[in-house]
């Protein structure tokens, strides 16, 4: 690692003059994204889960749905894999804004961008880019697995309608629950208070609200993120009670959007 | 050119900087020191826009640092070393980086390559030592070929010829015609380093001048002198418009002269001159760590409470 005494610190090559703007914010952080393991690593997670274990349910619930004894839908276990896999989304979500809180690296990105606001919209849209290809891509893979033994059975699903609608809406929900992470990421900036509140809000809480009587529970069970953003990545919902696909995911983005909001608000006030 | 124009900033009720003026000229290397906790990366934080001053304002180039375009052509900076993903290699931060402000990539390996770090551009920050992370930071720094560089504590964790390195950088930078901002609350660096200085203690400007007014001000010397009939000599030597001050020690009382003339040759003449005795004349310089430590003991955050000698060691 010897260095030169009287190193040649001037540029050799001359900078262009154009003022870099939202794109090369954007390019930046596909690098950041895309240059540590631990993106591959949740995205791998997120396709093993999910198209795995959709392709395990209808395996094994096949004959069952098949049957006369069957009350629930093939529908239902099309896209089974991607109530668990989403978990991977809000890992990865939380982790690229927090891993920056942790190491300090947060100032060195908000140094080289100033226009904090900037920072903020390109993490969301590569992070939610990223969430999409792979949600929807995961959902694909588990249609043609899974659907290879619903087919067996006589019950297969044709690849049109609600059901093509559930695989690009598994994208669209693996890349909201992503940015609800990474909005929860700005406003907490810590790994494990992230992951685990933004958990216990889908999946937890989610299921919790059932219990509260009355017409306030419903609308509760409705309205929770995990919920209602849920019904869009399933062509028959498990739960009958919840609103229909569209309207349900309309709640489900504007709770993301509050959050953003919520997040960018934060931002741009606080010292970074 | 780096302005700061009262700048404030409170955390709470402490605050870290208080109504600090100064300006850091391009063209030369100018030391921020101060001891922990006196304010050097918060206000080094204000200007790169990270903290938002209580009140008061700074500049770079005449505009607020957010307000730039590509701020990293602009200015540089090192504020901690491994403020870096550790999963990420040396190549992959400085080419976000790069990306975020319009620089070429080819700009990447070039500062590489002047940091000493080409060899393991590849390998994991994360497995980087200390010396390795501040090299890399100081890649950073130098990517957008900035003129004005601001480097926190730049020497912590190098070895000395990373240190050697980083002094020899600062003044090619300086030299180029650069804005160079060094902090560090080690004075020792600073003298080797700096040719202006800023002191601060506890938020405030302590002295703002350049390093040979600071020694020749701040670092004094004078003459000790031991004689068996010491009060003859006091009055011989006062009597000659020096400036002479008894001192007790724990091996007897001793004499400290100084004022023009102070020096050990003309003092020994004179006493010699009156057949006067000596049994010890010495000339004590007090080094700069010492002026630095004098002009911020009541301004330092955190003492350590140690049985040790206060004031200034003879």
């Amino acid at each position: 690692m010897s260095t030169a005494l009287a190193p040649d610190t001037t540029s050799r090559t001359t900078a262009p003059d154009r003022t870099p703007g939202f794109g090369a914010v954007l390019r930046a952080e596909w690098l950041k994204l895309a240059s540590v393991r631990s993106t591959w690593w949740t995205v791998a997670a997120m396709v093993v889960l999910g198209a795995g274990l959709t392709v395990l349910m209808c395996w094994g619930n096949a004959d069952w749905l098949a049957s006369d004894d069957a009350d629930e839908s093939p529908g239902s276990f099309i896209t089974w894999g991607m109530m668990i896999a989403q978990v991977t989304a809000i890992v990865l979500g939380a982790l690229v804004v927090t891993t920056e809180y942790g190491t300090g690296m947060i100032r060195t990105s908000l140094a080289a961008v100033p226009k904090r606001g900037r920072v903020l919209a390109a993490k969301a849209v590569t992070l939610a880019g990223l969430l999409f290809v792979t949600g929807t891509a995961t959902a694909l893979l588990g249609y043609w697995g899974g659907n290879h033994f619903l087919d067996r059975e006589g019950i297969g699903l044709p690849l049109e309608g609600d059901v093509l609608r559930a695989m690009y809406g598994s994208g669209l929900y693996m890349a909201g629950l992503g940015l609800l992470a990474l909005g929860a990421g700005f406003l907490l900036r810590h790994t494990a208070a992230v992951i685990s509140i933004v958990i216990a809000l889908v999946f937890v809480v989610g299921t919790m609200v059932i219990l509260v009587p009355g017409d306030l529970g419903l609308w509760l069970e409705r309205l929770m993120p995990g919920n209602a953003g849920g019904v869009l990545a399933a062509p028959v919902p498990f739960n009958p009670d919840l609103l229909g696909a569209w309207p349900s995911f309309a709640v489900f983005a504007s709770e993301v959007a509050a959050v953003l909001l919520a997040a960018w608000w934060v931002l741009r006030r606080r010292d970074a | 050119m780096i302005t700061a124009h009262a700048l404030t900033k409170r955390f709470g009720t402490t605050t870290a900087v208080d109504g600090v003026d100064f300006t850091v000229e391009p063209g030369r290397v100018t030391g921020f020191l101060g001891p922990n906790g006196a304010g050097k990366s918060t206000t080094m934080r204000m200007i790169l826009g990270l903290d938002r001053p209580t009140s008061g304002s700074v500049t770079v180039n005449g505009h607020r640092y957010a307000a730039s375009p590509a701020p990293l052509r602009e200015v540089g900076a090192l504020l901690e070393a491994h403020a870096i993903h550790p999963g990420r290699s040396a190549r992959d931060h400085l080419r976000w980086m790069a990306a975020s402000n319009g620089i070429p990539t080819t700009r990447v390996g070039e500062v590489l390559d002047l940091v000493g770090l080409d060899g393991v551009a590849g390998r994991r920050a994360g497995r980087f030592s200390l010396g390795m992370g501040q090299r890399l930071g100081i890649a950073a720094a130098l990517l957008g070929d900035p003129p004005v560089v601001i480097l926190d504590e730049p020497v912590n964790g190098l070895d000395p010829e990373g240190i050697r390195w980083v002094r020899s950088l600062a003044r090619k930078l300086a030299d180029e015609g650069r804005t160079v901002f060094i902090s560090s609350h080690l004075m020792s660096e600073m003298a080797l380093m700096a040719d202006h200085l800023i002191v601060v203690g506890r938020g405030r400007v302590l002295a703002d001048s350049s390093m040979e007014e600071f020694i020749a001000g701040h670092a004094t010397s004078f003459v000790r002198v031991r004689a068996p009939r010491q009060s003859e000599v006091a009055s011989l030597l006062a009597g000659r418009g020096l400036d002479v001050t008894a001192v007790a020690t724990t091996s007897g009382e001793e004499l400290h002269v100084t004022g023009a003339g102070a020096d050990a040759a003309g003092v020994g003449d004179l006493v010699g001159a009156h057949g006067l005795v000596l049994h010890e004349l010495t000339l004590v310089r007090s080094s700069l760590e010492d002026a630095f430590m004098t002009l911020t003991a009541d301004s330092v955050e955190y003492h350590a409470h140690l049985d040790a000698p206060e004031g200034v060691p003879a």
